[in-house]
């Protein structure tokens, strides 16, 4: 196996970023200027289904790798959209690649989920079986959340015929959807950073900009660290398509986003803390990360499942 | 005979089982404003208001162990916050007046505070004046017996449901820095004042920006004196430092109690029993300090407390979130888990950053040298 300690994009992945951004710059999205607790953006979805984005994995030549830095491209934007399941995960669960967005759920069926109100699917990892729910106009009611993801539950669960995929597909699911999250949180993370590094650059207090003071200073330097960490973790999970290389990533991810968020709020002071300050379009979804598969403790226990064979009590 | 304290915390208990409203607390607007004033007057009238109070302003003046006593029962019984739209006047406008207020503005002001007649809000952060307080311009000009104000203060929580503020400006124009300031009792309800409500991150307008154009404040509201305002500002920040959070710290160590019942992971338990023992330190530091605060003036460590509360409610909040998921109960109500987490942010930026809490603490308690700043 090579070791991809050398990371720097192909002129093929350079193309496909190229063109996102291009068809992003199109669709003029911006931080939705009225206060909005979530924002999802269905011309982005529709253009994303249009330039194919959604199947780049299929794709001659792409994988997983290109596929996650799609996702993590997108995670930076202010407002949502369907693309991590869609694209890391769908592909080998779905026979039909039209009936995304796809929505996620641990456990039972009736718990809320990201992106339900939109998606066409359900998958469900029952722990001893993947479940999936092929979701009919109206099956569907929002639920109000403070996590800017769009979130829903299934109205009448056991109306809907569920189609079993095997107790074999439940690894697959949780590796992909770790890899999913990990993946995102670094996009999140990116343009977190990015929106506090220019309020501490500008915002002046006791007459020069707070970015000076070497206790901002350290904890962005920090956060920083952090951002980066996901990333490359994340980046390495998809490469690989391993059990322990998503755990981890997953793992890392979960338990660095409390304290990344709270520094980053923290520097913002108390205008950080409103919906007119675009930073909580991505602290409020890595929020609803840190919820997903078991949270930081459960992909840890996943982590040291696969690092030590089944051999964990 | 007096009454032991278990005889005290008794009684407590058997009111509060038997006046707690049962239903929650609107979360803005005028609803939380009557809910409050309801709770206030309730707490008034059974007895159980002011208990920090003086005697001679209508207080209980009880015994830092009587209120220790009070404040876990408070929480058992899951009473409302007392982080509620009355804060300001029972913890912060009241005990001001208290020290530095004339006759005639105490025995007109402290009553309708404590019975629960009158919301009070703070305005001293400005657009541009948050850390740095004593950067404020909003000035007020002495126009015979009257100030005329003029300008912009921000993030006042409870503005728009208001009685009067707490406000702090400029009076002196050729004045800099905590010179020439004056803290002024603003009754919301006069001419030239706007109030504009902000949507926070927990969803409600917790608090305001308040617009001043010309707005007319007769000098006999000064308290403490013209242009002495600084020092009547400082006077009660001590205040805030001693038992008034006691409630908050109390619940949030019930909170991992919660939290370790509900608990259902193998996973979890390393981080909730450290948790558990932050919540058992907590309340060891905030008792020891409660106490000592009886016999004299305490120092700077109540910002330490202060500090270890509110990460503490951080890390917690964490937790909630790993044990529930978007599955938590109430996560849109009041001590739901957007409520939680929103709080447990502005813990470390209302009243003063975090960092400035640190500097504070460095310079004061570890007797460091001070930084540039
Ligand atoms: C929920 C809530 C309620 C509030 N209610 C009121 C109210 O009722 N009335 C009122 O007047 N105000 C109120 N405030 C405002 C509060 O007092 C200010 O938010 C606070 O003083 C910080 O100011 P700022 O938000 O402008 O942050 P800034 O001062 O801009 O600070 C931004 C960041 O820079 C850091 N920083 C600044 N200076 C230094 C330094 N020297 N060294 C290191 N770091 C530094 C800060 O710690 C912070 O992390 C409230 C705030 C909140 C969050």
């Amino acid at each position: 196996m090579s070791h991809a300690v050398q990371f720097d994009l192909s002129e093929d992945q350079s193309a496909i970023l190229g063109g996102l951004e291009q068809l992003i710059g199109t669709l003029n999205i911006e931080a939705p200027k009225d206060p909005v607790v979530s924002a999802y953006s269905q011309p982005l979805d529709d253009e994303l289904t249009t330039g194919g984005f959604f199947e780049i994995t299929q794709s001659e030549g792409f994988g997983l790798l290109d596929g996650a830095l799609i996702v993590e491209a997108l995670a930076k934007l202010p407002v949502s959209v369907e693309a991590a399941a869609s694209i890391l995960i769908a592909p080998s669960f779905l026979e039909d690649a039209g009936r995304r967005p796809v929505a996620l759920v641990s456990g039972s069926a009736a718990a809320p989920a990201r992106f339900l109100p939109m998606a066409k699917t359900l998958l469900v990892d029952k722990g001893d079986d993947v479940l999936r729910i092929d979701i009919p106009e109206g099956a569907v009611e929002d639920v109000e959340t403070l996590f800017a993801y769009p979130y829903g539950r299934l109205k009448n669960p056991g109306a809907l015929p569920a189609v079993s995929l095997g107790a074999g597909r439940v690894a697959e699911l949780r590796r992909r959807w770790r890899m999913a999250i990990a993946v995102e949180a670094a996009g999140l993370m990116q343009s977190a950073l990015d929106t506090v590094l220019e309020h501490v650059k500008t915002r002046q207090q006791f007459g020069r900009p707070i970015g000076s003071f070497q206790a901002v200073q350290h904890r962005l330097v920090m956060a920083a660290e952090q951002g980066q960490a996901t990333r490359w973790l994340a980046l390495r999970a998809a490469w690989s398509d391993s059990e322990a290389d998503a755990a981890i990533a997953a793992t890392y991810a979960q338990d660095a986003t409390p304290k990344f968020c709270n520094d980053l709020h923290q520097f913002c002071g108390a205008m950080g803390l409103t919906l007119e300050f675009p930073l909580h379009h991505w602290t409020y979804r890595l929020r609803a990360l840190l919820g997903e598969m078991g949270g930081s403790s459960g992909s840890a226990l996943a982590a040291a499942d696969a690092v030590w064979a089944g051999k964990v009590p | 005979m007096s009454e032991s304290l278990d005889e005290f915390r008794a009684r407590a208990r058997a009111w509060l089982q038997a006046n707690v409203p049962h239903h929650a607390a609107p979360m803005e607007g005028p609803e939380s404003r009557d809910y409050a004033l309801a709770w206030q007057k309730r707490q008034y009238e059974g007895g159980w208001a002011g208990l920090t109070w003086p005697q001679a302003y209508g207080g209980r003046e009880a015994s830092v162990l009587q209120q220790i006593a009070w404040f876990e029962e408070y929480a058992r019984a899951n009473a409302p916050s007392t982080h509620n739209a009355c804060f300001v006047g029972t913890n912060h406008a009241g005990p001001t007046l208290i020290a530095c207020g004339t006759d005639e503005q105490k025995s007109f002001h402290l009553p309708r505070i404590m019975k629960g007649e009158v919301i009070w809000c703070q305005g001293f952060s400005e657009p541009n004046t948050g850390s740095d307080l004593a950067s404020l311009r909003t000035k007020g000009v002495v126009e015979g017996d009257e100030l005329v104000v003029n300008g912009q203060k921000i993030w006042s929580s409870y503005a728009d449901i208001a009685d009067y503020q707490e406000l702090l400006l400029r009076t002196d124009p050729d004045s800099a820095r905590h010179h020439g300031l004056s803290w002024v009792i603003c009754k919301m309800d006069t001419p030239g004042i706007t109030v504009r409500p902000i949507k926070t991150m927990a969803g409600p307008a917790k608090f305001a920006e308040v617009f001043y154009d010309n707005v007319r404040i007769p000098l006999s509201n000064v308290v403490g004196g013209l242009n002495n305002g600084w020092k009547t500002a400082m006077s009660t920040l001590g205040f805030e430092r001693g038992t008034a959070s006691l409630a908050l710290q109390i619940s949030l160590g019930q909170r991992v109690e919660e939290l370790i019942a509900a608990n259902k992971d193998v996973a979890l338990a390393e981080t909730l029993m450290d948790l558990r023992a932050d919540a058992a330190a907590l309340r060891a530091m905030s008792y020891q300090f409660a106490v000592k605060s009886e016999t004299g003036p305490v120092g700077s460590e109540g910002s330490m407390i202060r500090l270890y509360f509110a990460e503490l409610a951080q890390r917690v909040a964490k937790a909630s979130i790993e044990i529930f998921g978007i599955a938590a109960p109430n996560v849109l109500e009041e001590h739901g888990l957007g409520f939680d987490y929103f709080d447990a942010y502005s813990e470390t930026i209302a009243g003063g950053t975090a960092e400035i809490q640190r500097n504070i603490i460095a310079e004061r308690v570890l007797g460091l040298p001070r930084g540039s700043r």
